[in-house]
């Protein structure tokens, strides 16, 4: 095995921006309207919903990782879909892992505002899908507190993404799990080249959300 | 012409791990081009109701009848500040609604300068203090045009100048477009100076509703009269001449005739008359001033008479010969026409 050259660092980081990205738009997705649902209703079950979401937080991705892995095994519930070692899997397991991250975060911003909030933008005669857009707009802060901790998660990621991806060559490699390999192997300055690039992603992502809070507050 | 809003019926229940508050209304219309006051004490279920009719608390039974397509708007107690600056949060509802460019800055312009905060238009509303909020939220709604505006303590954070100038605009938004307006609001006076009709919220249910000056000067029990100021209640014999003794050598003239035998009589501190030789009313003897407070414009005294604490206020520059002080001694006179007569078994609650 060499070094790694440049374009397979560049491949590899596109790579990982790549499924990350995708998981991120699914978690959001999902997440999302999970967390203003259960932000904004009582109902009977709900602090259990939470006490759910907020144990999702601290599951250790590795647990999740095996979870999903064993779910796409050739010999698993979903494994005539042959998605063991794929990109698919990993999405999985990321999307799993950023979720309750994404849903905990978004009802935290919803349960901020006014008890009345709802009430006072029905009363003024709003139509829903304005009403919405304008509950996205009054958590923005939230929501990006969520993509930023979402995708904080899913990038540092490595034992899920290892479980369900394998690190294949020119397929499922991504930036953490090819610091893991080229570290086992000795070959120190292609991690370091890897892991500057993730930390430089990281900074990146700190950068935008102080950038965002400090416009904010002006 | 049916009015644009109206309750037939309705059960309101509210219910929580340590209470239950249930408020029944059978009946109650909010009028075009007329203003209702919500009157109640605290807990009486105001906002509750008001919110009912705004559609946005269902009730347990009965209806809210819409009249026609009119909007129904609602300021609330404690007005929330949309993301974004004071003109967006004035032109996010006209937006929402697909008026033309022209009419949303009309409109918009003309509710930020209604309510003096047009200097304010570009600055974030997060930013705002209690009064400008409040201001904002008066903006939003009335820019709206709403055919029904119901307003939850609308009087809350606004100095006296400010809250002057909303009572002007209220009176004169309802004379000049006809809008249905229903206040809520602990402040009587204010209440007082913009409706023309009062509800009273007494014992879990609406317990009178009427035209202003009958709900003031006639209310139907001594809860509804303590609620809306009848301050002066005294327990009487009325005899067939139709005055009511209080104590040996002290009487008030009736003009009630409905009433004989054991009865309360009540009089409003403004209709209790200080006599200083004018002739108003018919004297009832002299009272000692035992209270005196005075914020230089309205005078409130507290005197003592037939061994009952009564209350009456006096406007400043009245023609007194001098400030009264404790201790005086008033002549004091009241028009039987004034007073009012209560069963001596009337509700208190």
């Amino acid at each position: 095995m060499n070094e790694l050259d440049g374009l397979s660092l560049l491949a590899i980081t596109l790579r990982t921006l790549a499924l990350c990205g995708s998981s991120l738009v699914i978690a959001l997705a999902l997440g999302v309207p999970m967390g203003i649902w259960l932000g904004s209703r009582n109902f009977p079950g709900r602090r259990a919903l939470l006490g759910l979401v907020n144990s999702g937080m601290g599951a250790p991705p590795v647990v999740v990782g095996l979870l999903v892995a064993q779910l796409f095994y050739r010999s698993g519930p979903l494994g005539d879909l042959e998605l063991w070692y794929s990109t698919q899997a990993m999405v999985t397991a990321q999307v799993l892992i950023a979720l309750p991250l994404v849903v905990a975060l978004v009802v935290a911003a919803v349960a901020s505002l006014d008890a009345d909030w709802a009430l006072q933008v029905r009363s003024l005669g709003i139509p829903p899908l304005w009403r919405h857009w304008l509950l996205l707009r009054e958590i923005r802060l939230g929501l990006l507190a969520a993509v930023i901790a979402a995708l904080g998660g899913i990038l540092s990621e490595v034992g899920a993404v290892m479980q369900t991806g394998g690190n294949l060559e020119g397929e499922t490699r991504v930036l953490t799990t090819a610091i893991l390999m080229y570290t086992r192997m000795g070959l120190f300055e292609s991690a370091y080249a890897l892991a500057a690039v993730l930390l430089g992603l990281m900074l990146i992502l700190a950068g935008l959300l102080t950038w965002v809070q400090y416009g904010e507050k002006r | 012409m049916s009015a644009p809003l109206s309750a037939r019926g309705l059960r309101l229940v509210r219910e929580s791990a340590v209470s239950r508050f249930e408020l029944r209304i059978e009946n109650l219309d909010v009028e075009a081009g007329r203003v209702l006051a919500i009157l109640g004490a605290n807990g009486a279920g105001k906002s509750t109701l008001l919110r009912a009719l705004a559609g946005l608390e269902d009730p347990a039974e009965g209806r809210v009848l819409r009249g026609g397509e009119a909007a129904v708007t609602m300021v609330f107690q404690r007005p929330i500040a949309l993301a974004g600056s004071v003109d967006h949060n004035v032109r996010i509802a006209l937006r929402s609604r697909g008026l033309d460019p022209g009419a949303i800055d009309r409109r918009a312009e003309q509710a930020l300068s209604h309510f003096g905060i047009a200097d304010l238009a570009a600055r974030a509303a997060s930013g705002l203090s209690g009064g400008e909020l409040r201001r904002l939220a008066l903006a939003r709604a009335f820019a709206i045009e709403p055919g029904v505006l119901l307003l939850d303590e609308p009087f809350d954070d606004l100095d006296a100048a400010a809250q002057e100038s909303l009572s002007k605009d209220l009176r004169r938004t309802v004379a000049q477009t006809g809008v249905a307006v229903a206040v809520v609001t602990h402040d009587l006076r204010r209440a007082v100076l913009v409706c023309d009709r009062i509800a009273v919220l007494l014992g879990g249910g609406l317990r009178q509703v009427g035209p202003r000056e009958e709900v003031l000067n006639r209310p139907v029990d001594l809860g509804v009269a303590s609620l809306v100021g009848m301050t002066n209640l005294l327990p009487a014999e009325i005899g067939a001449d139709g005055v009511a003794r209080i104590a040996p050598g002290y009487a008030i003239p009736t003009a009630d005739s409905s009433i004989r035998g054991s009865a309360w009589v009540g009089l409003r501190p403004e209709h209790l008359k200080v006599d200083i030789g004018r002739g108003e009313g018919v004297s009832i003897g002299t009272g000692e001033v035992v209270e005196h407070a005075s914020d230089g414009i309205l005078t409130t005294l507290g005197i003592s008479w037939a061994g009952h604490h009564l209350r009456t206020h006096l406007v400043a520059g009245r023609g007194m010969a001098r400030e009264l002080v404790v201790g005086d001694a008033v002549s004091l006179a009241v028009r039987p026409e004034d007073v009012h007569t209560l069963p001596s078994d009337s509700p208190r609650e």
